[in-house]
């Protein structure tokens, strides 16, 4: 008996030894390869024309650098993108190229995680800084204080210049004069042109055409920036959301729907998004980012870009100008290459007209931008508002300059009673501003560590 | 040392169970101890931690976001006995023999292997209170206006109740369903001949017989329930209406991948664990009081 056990124990035996020694062959076979061609690992995140678009690249790449293999992963996009990287990071397992939210950039910046490229940014041959949006740059900009100054951590992948839309067959068919995209609507003219477009069109004593339906996760900012205040001061370590400007805009805000009616209700806003009301046509103003006009373009209306409606204080436009940055891992074997192929994918001329012929983006390059994409055919005409957007009015989450969100996340989560009109805007900012601002000191002691 | 039938059987049933044990002591074990410990630091995730004691634990007891998350946690738990309740139903009609009832046993399986993404959209299509089908027949059948089920405070946790039990439901109707088919039936033939009722026989014979299958089924979806977290992830965002919907595991996937706390994360995973592991205790030691065949 014992015989058997020992025989079946060194057969087991055997199969570790046999197995293991594959694992040894191919360390050794990796090992060799490498001396001879340089592989880089990027990872991404995407929808699948996206993924389309960075494997062409990709492709065109390996076809310059002809020593250079380049490994794309693709994940869905949203968390998984997210908790993949993180793993990545804690395992010290990071691809040479990834994405770079820029709200994270200060946490893995100082974590070590993100390599400092700006020398081999200026050793690279694929890059003009000159001709990419410093609005973009600057986001991945850090000296271990601030974000905006210091060492270049990425480079663009894109800007997201969130502007603002109107329905041109409504107003016409409402007899209402188009607007002059030079000359913003003031809050009091918008809320008017709300108004007059909110009504029940087929008479069953229904509303079915509204003057806006706005997520306020996405739009509030463009209220509180334009009527001069923010979430936080200028050091970034006080949250200033009980300030009188700030609570006027929120209350506007809500009044929307409260006060003036021209949002669908509650109820009815959370059956159907504004989005899908404004794909139908029942909207007169909503906002449009680059990477909806695909889908905007194939409408049966007419839409163009406008400002968004100013406060009656500052008259200034302001709304929120997104980005994703491609950042190299301190780990790379192979830092001039990785930062070769983030610049090849940032600013490829031949990528970037693919990127926004394909509807993903408007491109990085400032000469293209303003020339070739300006002047394209397609819808919508007044593309020139996307790049005031970047250049003039575009602004960041607050929650960028922060090490995490979630004190932001917080002044969200518990605003509804606000807009649903059953607690003004007062009330709540007042009430939930020492929660918050105690969120943020975590945040910031985090930061100093 | 002499190798008995007996120890020969032990040795080759060893062998069989070592994967999942070399298993666990590769890829769990090491990850469990270290979060131990993590539970213990100030760590954000990405660089060193350091210790920091009790601090973690002492401020989850002050953090009305993770009571809250765990209230919502224990609500789902409603989910079980309705869950139980119907299957066992299901089960015995799937017992019958019926023209056609191996498609009902698969029909009422599917949600149980479908995409959980698949299933949200189809639910969210369900309970919109403008055109979701949920409302209209409440309207058609009853007048009754219903609610916006997954943005009200109040109706979006028995919403998502119906969700995971409708989900579950293929699963313990089919362990109900193995549970019926052991019974013997010359059990039911003596409680015929003494002339025993339909319910009668369901309650003194099939309810009865069928504990350990009850049991076993009360205790893995504690633990499982206890663990919600997919469901209301993508019924409801970003933690439903003022945090209504959100779980324990939600609030820890929070607090570690999105704020960078993986530390404070770890303790919550380690109360979560220690509850858990209460209940199930108190579950197995009350077993003997209810389950028949048990000691």
């Amino acid at each position: 008996m014992l015989k058997k056990f020992k025989k079946a124990l060194s057969l087991v035996v055997c199969l570790i030894i046999f197995l293991s020694l594959f694992t040894v062959i191919n360390i050794n076979n990796s090992s060799v390869e490498a001396s001879s061609k340089i592989k880089i690992t990027w990872m991404g995140f995407g929808q699948p024309h996206e993924k389309e678009l960075y494997t062409k690249l990709v492709k065109k790449f390996m076809e310059r650098y002809k020593n250079i293999t380049v490994d794309y992963i693709c994940t869905a996009p949203g968390q998984e993108y997210g908790m993949k990287i993180q793993a990545a990071m804690a395992s010290g397992k990071l691809p040479d190229v990834f994405y770079v939210p820029p709200e994270n950039l200060r946490a893995w910046v100082d974590a070590g995680k993100l390599l400092k490229i700006t020398k081999y940014v200026k050793a690279s041959k694929e890059i003009n800084l000159n001709n990419i949006w410093p609005q973009a740059i600057s986001r991945y900009m850090y000296d271990g204080k601030t974000i905006g100054k210091g060492d270049i951590y990425a480079l663009p992948k894109d800007v997201g210049p969130f502007a603002f839309g109107y329905n041109k067959t409504m107003f016409k068919r409402e007899g209402i004069p188009l607007p002059d995209p030079k000359k913003p609507y003031t809050w009091e003219e918008f809320v008017k042109i709300c108004k007059k477009v909110t009504k029940d069109t087929n008479g069953d004593g229904k509303l079915d055409q509204w003057g806006t339906d706005l997520d306020v996760n996405w739009t509030l900012h463009m209220f509180v920036w334009s009527n001069g205040s923010d979430w936080l001061d200028n050091t970034k370590t006080k949250v200033t959301i009980d300030d009188p400007k700030f609570i006027e805009a929120l209350q506007f805000f809500a009044d929307l729907r409260n006060k003036y009616k021209v949002t669908p209700t509650a109820v009815q806003g959370q059956s159907i998004s504004g989005y899908q009301r404004w794909l139908n046509g029942q909207l007169a103003f909503f906002p449009v980012g680059p990477w909806d006009v695909p889908v905007y373009n194939k409408l049966k209306f007419e839409y163009d870009l406008i400002p968004p409606p100013v406060s009656p204080r500052t008259k200034k436009p302001a709304t929120w100008l997104g980005s994703l940055g491609f950042g190299v891992a301190s780990t790379t074997k192979y830092p001039q290459q990785a930062v070769d192929l983030a610049a090849f994918l940032s600013t490829d001329r031949e990528g970037q007209r693919m990127a926004y012929q394909m509807g993903l983006q408007i491109p990085n390059l400032i000469d293209m931008a303003k020339n070739e994409y300006a002047k394209w055919k397609e819808k919508p005409n007044n593309k020139m508002e996307f790049i005031r957007v970047v250049e003039d009015y575009g602004r960041r989450f607050p929650f960028e300059y922060t090490y995490d969100r979630e004190w932001y996340d917080t002044f969200y989560s518990g605003l509804q009673p606000v807009l649903d009109g059953k607690m003004t805007a007062e009330q709540y900012c007042k009430q939930v501003k020492s929660k918050i601002q105690k969120l943020l000191d975590k945040a910031n002691q985090k930061a100093k560590k | 040392m002499k190798f008995s039938i007996y120890n020969k059987e032990k040795v080759v049933g060893y062998l069989f169970i070592l994967a999942p044990i070399l298993q666990f002591f590769i890829f769990a074990l090491g990850p469990l101890i270290y979060s131990f410990y993590a539970s213990f630091t100030d760590w954000d995730g990405l660089t060193q931690p350091s210790f920091i004691g009790l601090e973690n634990y002492k401020e989850i007891v002050l953090d009305d976001r993770f009571w809250k998350a765990l209230y919502n946690t224990i609500f789902y738990m409603i989910g079980i006995p309705i869950g139980m309740f119907l299957s066992i139903i299901l089960a015995i009609l799937m017992n019958q023999k019926l023209r056609g009832i191996s498609i009902y046993r698969v029909i009422y399986y599917i949600p149980n292997i479908s995409s959980l993404v698949a299933i949200a959209i189809l639910w969210q299509w369900i309970y919109n209170p403008d055109y979701g089908i949920l409302n209209n027949m409440l309207y058609k059948l009853f007048h009754i206006q219903g609610p916006n089920w997954l943005y009200n405070t109040t109706w979006v946790k028995p919403a998502i109740i119906i969700v995971t039990v409708w989900r579950g439901l293929g699963y313990s109707t089919l362990l109900y369903l193995a549970g019926l088919q052991n019974i013997p039936h010359v059990y039911y033939e003596a409680a015929e001949i003494d002339g025993a009722s339909s319910l009668k026989k369901f309650i003194y014979i099939t309810l009865p017989l069928l504990t350990p299958t009850s049991f076993y089924i009360v205790v893995t979806t504690c633990i499982g329930g206890l663990q919600m977290f997919v469901e209301p992830q993508i019924l409801a965002n970003n933690g439903g209406p003022e945090y209504s919907a959100a779980t324990v595991v939600f609030y820890l996937w929070q607090k570690a991948f999105i704020n960078y706390d993986m530390g404070y994360a770890c303790a919550v995973a380690w109360i979560l664990g220690a509850i858990i592991f209460v209940v199930t205790l108190i579950q197995f030691k009350y077993a003997n009081k209810w389950v028949y065949g048990m000691d």
